[in-house]
């Protein structure tokens, strides 16, 4: 028994600091000093999911983003004519997240917001969360470590902008080229005939 | 997903059970609730403040205690100013009492008498109603003070140290029972506690400001006019003025008994007293209506009026006079509570596309 009591402590401090160095390593809150991860590790949530379970499902009001502490989560969007609470419908896969990874962020800004895709935990998996109300809360009683990471927040939306923008970019000249090469095609056919 | 269900059910029968246990206890003790109620009163009145010395860089723990200290110097010497003034008037309203029931009775006949010859009645109406409620109330109170002083003295002690350890451990204790919150409610819990801490905040900050405000002015303004009790007037004002639309109503009726008793006329001609006790009560009240309900509690509460009288009145009911003054706060976490879980369940989502 007290064997049992001892192991439960130290393992809750090995836990607190392992989430520590974690938060430490994080994008999001890199510019933070040791005693803002500190305060910050106070803050967050850290939550246990079971292979297959759902982490939030498309269309759901988000609150906040998730950092992946250890496991696999895949984020699938669904096929959008069907609602997605209805099981059965067309998954399309997008990425697999793991340890270090993060997602949800839009979630931390947007207000209403719903979440633009479903998160699944594939194996069984620890995430931390942060949330709106958390986020408010540092601005609340510590402002400057509260602008270190939206100005964090800020780049990561910005590189997604870009990325997103990018992505349009090419899929435009993709579209372009694929009906300049149609016009060709129903030009040669109107010559031949 | 299998795997899951057995955890969630566990967890949410361990916060069904806490619930239920805290809620028990909270109503079985009496005690027990008006203690935790003031507590969360000074938790929210002195957050704010405590928030803006950790901003400045000084310790939760060291701030808070340096706060307490600030605030028990400020209440001691209030309390040593306003204490007194309350207790000598207290006395001097027990020496009058006696008068003050004759005189209620005599306003009261002769009010009756006018009724009883404007509509040609036989039987007497109320006086004698009057007089029986006024003859029990009379010994009931002065049986109750004892036990009213002794609970008083437990609150006392009780209320402060609860809100201590509200302000040190509260972010603490609150991820501790969100920890307890199975997955797929925890999203839509961590908002709606922080919708409800906000909105229960600045409920309770809008009510104390206007409180004060309408105290103060009260105080001064019988104060001007020199009329008697103002202190303990002004108290009583401020302490219904915390029940919306019927508590100002009720805060200016004794000084309107004690006009009409000691101008003993009525009808006949409108004595200059009312229109002076009218005055300082109607400037008090026009300040808190035209500054603090517009800018402040008419965002915080969105009841409509017809709601807010309906639950004043089961408030009353249940819990008497502090139903009434929490009774608002509690409706509103309530259509609060109602709206989350609606929306979840039911309620529309953004389309897809």
């Amino acid at each position: 028994m007290v064997q049992f009591l001892w192991e439960n402590v130290l393992r809750k401090k090995r836990d607190e600091n392992n989430v520590l160095s974690f938060l430490k390593k994080s994008f999001l809150f890199k510019d933070l000093t040791s005693s803002e991860v500190d305060f910050l590790a106070h803050i967050v949530h850290v939550r246990h999911f079971e292979a297959g379970e759902k982490i939030f499902t498309q269309g759901d009001p988000g609150v906040g983003m998730y950092l992946v502490f250890n496991g696999n989560i895949d984020i699938i969007m669904h096929d959008p004519s069907v609602e997605p609470r209805h099981s059965k419908i067309e998954e399309i896969f997008i990425t697999r997240l793991e340890k270090g990874d993060f997602f949800g962020e839009l979630s931390l800004i947007e207000d209403p917001s719903y979440r633009s895709a479903s998160a699944l935990s594939v194996t069984k998996s620890t995430l931390i969360g942060f949330f709106k109300p958390d986020l408010l809360q540092v601005i609340q009683r510590n402002p400057h470590t509260g602008n270190k990471i939206i100005l964090r927040l800020a780049e990561i939306l910005g590189k997604r902008l870009r990325e997103t923008t990018e992505k349009v970019t090419e899929l435009v000249t993709e579209l372009n080229q694929v009906k300049v090469a149609e016009k060709g095609k129903s030009s040669e056919k109107h010559f031949t005939s | 997903m299998k795997n899951t269900l057995p955890r969630e059910t566990v967890r949410l029968l361990i916060i069904a059970g806490f619930s239920a246990l805290a809620l028990y206890l909270v109503f079985y003790i009496q005690n027990l609730l008006i203690s935790l109620v003031l507590a969360f009163v000074i938790f929210y009145l002195l957050s704010p403040i405590i928030n803006l010395c950790e901003r400045r860089g000084l310790n939760r723990s060291v701030a808070i205690f340096t706060i307490y200290s600030i605030n028990s110097l400020f209440v001691v010497a209030m309390f040593s100013v306003f204490i007194p003034l309350i207790i000598d008037q207290l006395a001097l309203l027990e020496q009058e009492l006696p008068d003050l029931q004759a005189g209620l009775l005599t306003l009261v006949s002769k009010v009756e008498n006018k009724l009883q010859n404007t509509f040609h009645f036989e039987e007497p109406l109320f006086r004698e109603n009057l007089r029986q409620w006024m003859i029990s109330q009379t010994s009931q109170y002065t049986s109750l003070i004892p036990k009213w002083i002794s609970d008083s003295l437990t609150t006392l002690f009780l209320t402060p140290f609860l809100a201590f350890f509200m302000l040190r451990d509260g972010s603490l204790m609150k991820r501790q029972l969100l920890n307890l919150v199975p997955n797929r409610f925890f999203e839509t819990v961590l908002k709606l506690l922080y919708d409800m801490n906000e909105q229960v905040g600045n409920f309770i900050r809008a009510r104390i400001a206007e409180a004060l405000i309408v105290g103060l002015v009260t105080w001064v303004g019988l104060l001007v006019i020199g009329f008697p009790y103002a202190a303990l007037l002004a108290l009583f004002a401020a302490l219904t003025n915390l029940i919306p639309y019927i508590g100002p109503v009720f805060g200016a009726i004794p000084a309107f008994i004690i006009v009409f008793v000691h101008s003993n006329i009525l009808f006949e001609s409108m004595s200059i007293n009312i229109l002076a006790v009218s005055s300082v009560y109607l400037i008090a009240h026009a300040l808190d209506a035209i500054f603090i309900i517009p800018i402040v509690v008419a965002k915080i509460v969105n009841l409509h009026p017809v709601s807010v009288v309906l639950v004043i009145i089961v408030g009353a009911q249940l819990l008497g006079v502090l139903g009434m003054i929490i009774s608002i706060p509690v409706a509103s976490l309530l259509k609060l509570l109602i709206s989350t879980f609606y929306q979840q369940t039911l309620g529309p989502r953004r389309p897809l596309h």
